[in-house]
């Protein structure tokens, strides 16, 4: 994984990911070690882990990147009272889109799912949102004109 | 050798696979899935030689792989669940991004890899082992962007996509470009690619802005 100076995570999102970094190292003793690690027959074992099962290479290579995360982790505070009326990263918010009306929480690269409603502090949309309060209407300029009217904003 | 064949011979179905985007947006002669994994790969390879550290290959493969659970699980988009059955209500439609609830989105995500993993686990069944985990891993790393090359690519394969939106606007004056402004102005967070996206948008929209 390429190095990065910082990643913003959440609280949740940092987690998860000190959570798999935990398994999968685990995994990579009891894998060395030629047993059969009884994670396996744990309800809570996210699928995607089997491929590690069968792939040390691959379990390598995401252990690396997630240790490289954890380093370079910066967690997302969540902020003031004072604060809490402002759209900054972590900040949920739901929003007017022309008739249309969507919610949007505001993370860092890492964890941006925007088909699962999470859109990234660099992205164009993201960006022009941070530092917006309720009742703000932003404009967002591409060669359609786009007005985001923010209707809610929390902190989870 | 036998499976090797079964194998190409199915995936050489996505020649002739129409993306069902284009044909929802009633697109003439609408491209297959082989021709948008043609050029995303070629674009994710020339746009890699600008990143830093970064594993050409793997995003190559990636870039080849990325759609062949197609072969079974079809094309999707994220009109399926809301589609009218009129061509003029269709129309219609085309002109809004389709926004879902947060618990929709999460459902949606969740039966669309599933049912993608499934059809991929069929089609490389008879592989090789090595093969087959290779193709697996690498899909993984797409669809959960768990290397920065499998990150970078989520976002390429999108961007082929909106440039070949942006061509067929020019060609068919369709399909309307406010939703792909909206949706390309949430998803796409990488410097590189958002200096293309400027970069399209001087090309196509220079001469004649889109009004929907």
């Amino acid at each position: 994984m390429a190095e990065r100076e910082k990643f913003y995570l959440t609280k949740k999102g940092l987690e998860e990911f000190k959570k798999e970094y935990e398994t999968l190292k685990g995994l990579r003793i009891a894998k060395t070690k030629g047993e059969v690690p009884k994670i396996w027959e744990s309800e809570d074992l996210n699928p995607e882990y089997l491929s590690f099962q069968e792939d040390l290479t691959f379990l390598e290579t995401r252990i690396v990147g997630l240790e490289n995360i954890l380093k370079n982790a910066c967690l997302i505070e969540r902020p003031s009272k004072k604060k809490s009326n402002v759209i900054s990263l972590g900040a949920t918010v739901r929003v007017k889109v022309g008739e249309e009306k969507d919610e949007f929480t505001i993370v860092g690269t890492l964890e941006a799912k925007p088909s699962l409603g999470k859109i990234s502090n660099e992205s164009p949309v993201g960006m022009a949102l941070l530092g917006h309060k309720v009742g703000d209407e932003v404009l967002i300029s591409s060669p359609i004109k786009t007005i985001y009217k923010i209707n809610k904003i929390k902190y989870n | 050798m036998k499976d090797f064949v079964d194998f190409f011979h199915e995936i050489g179905k996505l020649k002739g696979n129409p993306r069902r985007g284009w044909v929802i947006n009633s697109i003439k002669n609408p491209e297959s899935i082989a021709e948008h994994t043609f050029r995303a790969a070629i674009m994710a390879w020339v746009l890699s030689k600008k990143k830093k550290n970064f594993n050409i290959e793997k995003v190559l493969k990636i870039a080849l792989i990325h759609d062949l659970c197609e072969v079974y699980a079809g094309d999707t988009t994220p009109y399926d669940s809301v589609l009218p059955r009129t061509k003029k209500k269709r129309a219609e439609m085309m002109k809004t991004w389709p926004r879902f609830s947060n618990s929709e989105k999460k459902r949606m995500a969740r039966e669309k890899y599933n049912k993608e993993k499934k059809a991929l686990e069929k089609l490389i069944s008879k592989l090789p082992a090595d093969l087959k985990k290779e193709i697996k891993n690498l899909w993984l790393d797409y669809e959960g962007g768990l290397t920065v090359e499998g990150r970078f690519f989520r976002q390429m394969d999108r961007l082929e996509d909106f440039l070949q939106s942006m061509e067929y606007w020019r060609k068919y004056k369709k399909p309307p470009q406010g939703p792909w402004w909206l949706w390309a102005r949430e998803h796409f967070d990488d410097p590189i690619l958002l200096e293309i996206i400027r970069e399209m948008d001087n090309k196509f929209h220079k001469h004649k802005k889109p009004r929907i």
